[in-house]
C-alpha cells in the first residue's frame, strides 16, 4: 500500500488543498489575524535582537586601524541559539517543502517532522556552543574606551549597565533622545528594561507553552486512545493537578526554588510543569471522538502499526483546539509571568518588574506605563490571534 | 442524581489526598527551611556561607540542632513527633533522607489532620494570638469572600446584558464594538490597573484620594448602623472589585453571546418564528431563556478562577485575605498554614466544579449523570 497513486483527476487535484492551507487562507482575510502576526514578529524580532538595539558592546569598532566587530564576540551561547531559532522559525515553509516528497511513507506528518528537525538543529547548535565556546563579560571596557578609537558604531541606545557603574545620577529622567522611553529609579534606561523583558515574556510564551501543549498532547492521546486504566491513571493524576489552582502551585514553587536555580528558566518548568492539564483534557477528548472514525478503523483494518496510526492520523486530527489553546495560553503565560515578577516571587528583567516598581515610584509613568503598555499589546495580539485561528479552525470550539 | 453526588464526593477524597501531597512533598523537598527564608526575606540574598553561618546560629538559639523540628507541621518540641520517637515508622525523622522524612511527615499531618489538627503556623498569629491555621483561615476567609461576592453579582449584571446584546444585533456596530473592547479589557493587566487605580484613585497615592485601600472596614467600624457599615464596605472594595471584575465580564459577555447566537440559529426558534410569533417574544421567551441556563453553569465554574485572581488583587491592594495570607506563608516556609490553604483552594475548587455540573444538570434535563 506504500505507493498510493496521486489523484489524477484535474478537478480533484485542483480542490484538495491541506488542511494547513485551508487554516491559512481563512487567517489571510482578517486584518486583526494579520495585524496580530506582524506585531508578534516585530516583537520576537526585537527579543532576538535586543544586544543591538540596545546595550553597550559596540556592532562595530575602528582602533588604530584595526577593524572589529565586537558585538558578536560578546553574545552569549543563548543569545546565538535563540538568533539560530528565530531564522530557522522563518525557515519552516522551507523545510516543509523538502520533506513533503517523502510524506507517504514518513512517520510523522511534514509539519511535525520539519519542527523537529529544526529544533534538533537548534539543540544541536546549543550544546555544540555551549561545549565548544566560552562566554566572555567585559562590563564597560568599551564605552570607557570610545574616546580612542576612530569609529565606533554602538546600538542605538548605549546604555551602560554594568557592576559597579554608577547610574544613580541619571536616574527618573522623563524621556528624552538619548533615552526615548526615560529612565527608571536606578538610572537604568527604560527602553532597554522593556526590551529585555520581551525577551523574558517571549522566552516563557513559547518555550513554557510549548512544554505544557507537549505534555498535554502526549499523555492525553496516549490516554484518549488507549482508554481503560492507563486513562484511569492519567486522569485522576491530572485531576490532582488541575485542582490546585494553578497560580497557587506557582506560588508555592517559586518561593520554595532554590537560590542557584536562575529566575527564567524557574518560570518556564513552572509554568510548562503546571499549563498542561488543559491540552491534555482537549487532546484526550479528541482522541475518544477519533479513534471511533471511520479512517481510525480502516487504518487499523489495513494493520498499520499503531504508534503509526497515532502519529500519523490520530494526533493531527486533534491538534486544532491544541493550537486555539496554545496561542490564548502564551498570552496568559505572558500575564503570569508579569504578575509573578510583579509579587517579587521572581528576580527577571521583566514587565512587571518594571509595574512594581510603579507601585512605589508613580510619578515615574513612562517607567511603569511602557511596560504596562507592552504587556497590554502583547497580550492583545496573542488574544486577537486566538479568536482568528479559532474561527478559521472552527467557530464551535469552546475555548 | 444522589448516587451520583455521592461518587463525586467519595472521588473527592483521593484527589484531596493527591493535592495535599503534591504540596507537601515540593515545600519539603525544596532546599532551605523557614530560617534561611527569614533570613532572606530580612536581608536580601546573602552568600550560601554566610546564609549558613547566621542560620546556624538562630539555631541554636532555639535549641533547634535538628531543625527537621521546625519543618514539622506539628511546631515546638512538646508537640513533635520526634521528639518521642514511638515507633519504627518516625526513625527516619531526624535522618538525613529528605524523602522518607517528608514522608513520614505527610503521615504524620495527615493523621492528625483527621482528628482536626491542623498543626501550628509558624510565622502568623490570628486576632486571640492562637497559631492554629484553620483559626487564621477563618479571619481571612470573610474577606476574600465579600469580595469574590460582590464580584460574582456584578460580573453576572454586567456580562449577560451584554452579551446579549451583543448577539442580538449581530454584526451591526454594538455587537463590534462591544468584541473589540470586550477583548481590550480583557487583555489589560490586572498589575496595570491595579497600579493605576492604587496610585491615581487610593488614598496614600498621588492623586484624587477616593477610595482607601489596604482594609475593608474604616475605623470605628463597630459603631456603625447597618446601612452605613454595608456603604463603608462597598467604598473600600470599590478598586479591588473593579480589578476583579473587568476582566472575568468580558470573557462571561463573550460566552453569552456564543450562547444566545448557538439558539438562535437553534430549530426551535425558526419553528416560532414561522409560526408567527412576533420576533422580541421569540428572542425573550424562548432563546434567551435557554442560553441563560448555561450561563449560570458558566458562572460558578468560573468562581475557582476568580479566587485564583483574587491572589493577586489581594497583594496589589494589601487586602488581608486568604490570597495575601498564601503568598506570604508560601514566602516563609510556613508548611501547616501552607497545607491549611491548599486544601482550602482544592476543595473550594472540587466543591464549585460540582456545583457546576449539578446546575447542569439541572437546567438541561438532557443531560442525565449516571
Amino acid at each position: 500500500m506504500s505507493n498510493v497513486q496521486p489523484t489524477t483527476d484535474p478537478l480533484l487535484a485542483a480542490r484538495s488543498r491541506s488542511y494547513g492551507a485551508i487554516v491559512w487562507r481563512q487567517l489571510r482575510r482578517r486584518t486583526t489575524a494579520m495585524v496580530s502576526l506582524v506585531v508578534i514578529f516585530l516583537l520576537a524580532l526585537v527579543a532576538v535582537l535586543a544586544p543591538f538595539i540596545a546595550g553597550e558592546v559596540p556592532i562595530l569598532w575602528i582602533e588604530k586601524g584595526e577593524i572589529s566587530f565586537p558585538i558578536f564576540h560578546y553574545l552569549t551561547n543563548l543569545e546565538y541559539a535563540g538568533m539560530l531559532a528565530f531564522v530557522l522559525a522563518l525557515l519552516l515553509p522551507v523545510t516543509l517543502r523538502l520533506v513533503r516528497p517523502g510524506a507517504e511513507r514518513a512517520a510523522a506528518s511534514p509539519l511535525v517532522r520539519a519542527v523537529l528537525i529544526h529544533a534538533a538543529i537548534c539543540a544541536a547548535v546549543l550544546l555544540a556552543l555551549v561545549v565548544l565556546r566560552t562566554e566572555e563579560r567585559r562590563y564597560g571596557f568599551y564605552l570607557e574606551r570610545a574616546a580612542q578609537a576612530e569609529t565606533a558604531w554602538f546600538p542605538l541606545v548605549p546604555t551602560p549597565r554594568f557592576p559597579g557603574y554608577d547610574s544613580l545620577p541619571l536616574r527618573d529622567r522623563p524621556p528624552t533622545w538619548q533615552h526615548p522611553l526615560g529612565t527608571d529609579r536606578m538610572g537604568q534606561d527604560v527602553l532597554l528594561l522593556i526590551l529585555y523583558g520581551a525577551r523574558t515574556a517571549m522566552t516563557i510564551g513559547f518555550v513554557a507553552v510549548g512544554i505544557g501543549s507537549g505534555i498535554g498532547v502526549v499523555l492525553g492521546s496516549i490516554s484518549g486512545y488507549f482508554g481503560g486504566w492507563v486513562d484511569l491513571i492519567t486522569m485522576r493524576v491530572t485531576e490532582v493537578f488541575m485542582f490546585i489552582p494553578r497560580i497557587v502551585l506557582i506560588i508555592i514553587i517559586l518561593a520554595v526554588k532554590p537560590a542557584e536555580v536562575p529566575a527564567l528558566w524557574a518560570v518556564v518548568a513552572v509554568l510548562g510543569l503546571t499549563g498542561w492539564t488543559d491540552p491534555y483534557r482537549y487532546m484526550r477528548a479528541e482522541l475518544l471522538r477519533i479513534r471511533g472514525e471511520d479512517y481510525m478503523t480502516a487504518a487499523r483494518a489495513l494493520g498499520i502499526p499503531t504508534w503509526r496510526l497515532l502519529l500519523r492520523h490520530a494526533v493531527p486530527n486533534g491538534m486544532a483546539p491544541i493550537l486555539v489553546g496554545a496561542t490564548f495560553g502564551i498570552a496568559g503565560a505572558v500575564f503570569l509571568e508579569a504578575s509573578l515578577a510583579f509579587l517579587n516571587l521572581v528576580q527577571t528583567p521583566s514587565w512587571g518588574e518594571l509595574l512594581n516598581d510603579g507601585r512605589q515610584h508613580l510619578g515615574t509613568w513612562w517607567a511603569w506605563g511602557s511596560a504596562g503598555a507592552a504587556i497590554f499589546i502583547t497580550v492583545l495580539v496573542y488574544n486577537l490571534l486566538g479568536e482568528a485561528v479559532r474561527d478559521a479552525i472552527d467557530p464551535k470550539l469552546k475555548i | 442524581m444522589k448516587t451520583y453526588i455521592l461518587k463525586r464526593l467519595l472521588l473527592m477524597i483521593p484527589t484531596l489526598l493527591g493535592v495535599t501531597m503534591v504540596v507537601y512533598f515540593i515545600v519539603r523537598l525544596a532546599p532551605g527551611d523557614p530560617i534561611e527564608a527569614m533570613i532572606r526575606n530580612q536581608s536580601g540574598h546573602i552568600d550560601p556561607r554566610a546564609m549558613k553561618e547566621s542560620a546556624d546560629k538562630i539555631r541554636e538559639r532555639l535549641g533547634l540542632i535538628d531543625y527537621h523540628f521546625l519543618r514539622d507541621p506539628l511546631f515546638g518540641p512538646e508537640k513533635s513527633w520526634a521528639a518521642k520517637p514511638t515507633g519504627a515508622w518516625f526513625w527516619c525523622v531526624d535522618s538525613t533522607d529528605k524523602v522518607a522524612s517528608a514522608a513520614v511527615g505527610y503521615v504524620q499531618w495527615f493523621s492528625r489532620l483527621c482528628v482536626g489538627d491542623f498543626g501550628e503556623s509558624i510565622k502568623f498569629r490570628s486576632s486571640e494570638g492562637s497559631r492554629d491555621p484553620l483559626l487564621l483561615l477563618k479571619e481571612r476567609i470573610p474577606v476574600t469572600a465579600t469580595l469574590n461576592v460582590i464580584a460574582e453579582i456584578l460580573i453576572f449584571v454586567i456580562a449577560i446584558p451584554v452579551g446579549f446584546a451583543a448577539a442580538r444585533y449581530q454584526g451591526r456596530w454594538f455587537d463590534r464594538v462591544s468584541s473589540l473592547v470586550l477583548l481590550a479589557l480583557y487583555s489589560i493587566p490586572v498589575i496595570l490597573a491595579g497600579t493605576v487605580f492604587l496610585g491615581y484613585l487610593g488614598m496614600g497615592g498621588s492623586g484624587w484620594h477616593l477610595f482607601p485601600v489596604g482594609n475593608l472596614h474604616s475605623f470605628g467600624y463597630e459603631k456603625m448602623d447597618w446601612v452605613q457599615r454595608n456603604l463603608d464596605l462597598l467604598w473600600h472594595s470599590t478598586l479591588p472589585v473593579v480589578c476583579l471584575v473587568y476582566g472575568g465580564f468580558a470573557y462571561l459577555a463573550k460566552m453569552g453571546r456564543a450562547s444566545l447566537l448557538e439558539n438562535l440559529r437553534a430549530d426551535y426558534v425558526r419553528t416560532a418564528r414561522a409560526k408567527g410569533l412576533p420576533e422580541e417574544q421569540v428572542v425573550y421567551r424562548h432563546a434567551l431563556r435557554n442560553s441563560l441556563l448555561p450561563m449560570i453553569t458558566a458562572l460558578v465554574l468560573a468562581i475557582p478562577g476568580l479566587i485564583g485572581g483574587s491572589v493577586i488583587v489581594e497583594t496589589i491592594f494589601s487586602i488581608q485575605g486568604t490570597g495575601l495570607l498564601l503568598v506570604d506563608a508560601a514566602k516563609c516556609y510556613d508548611l501547616a498554614l501552607l497545607m491549611a490553604e491548599t486544601l482550602l483552594y482544592g476543595v473550594m475548587t472540587l466543591v464549585f466544579l460540582l456545583i457546576g455540573d449539578i446546575l447542569y444538570a439541572w437546567a438541561d434535563p438532557r443531560v442525565r449523570y449516571e
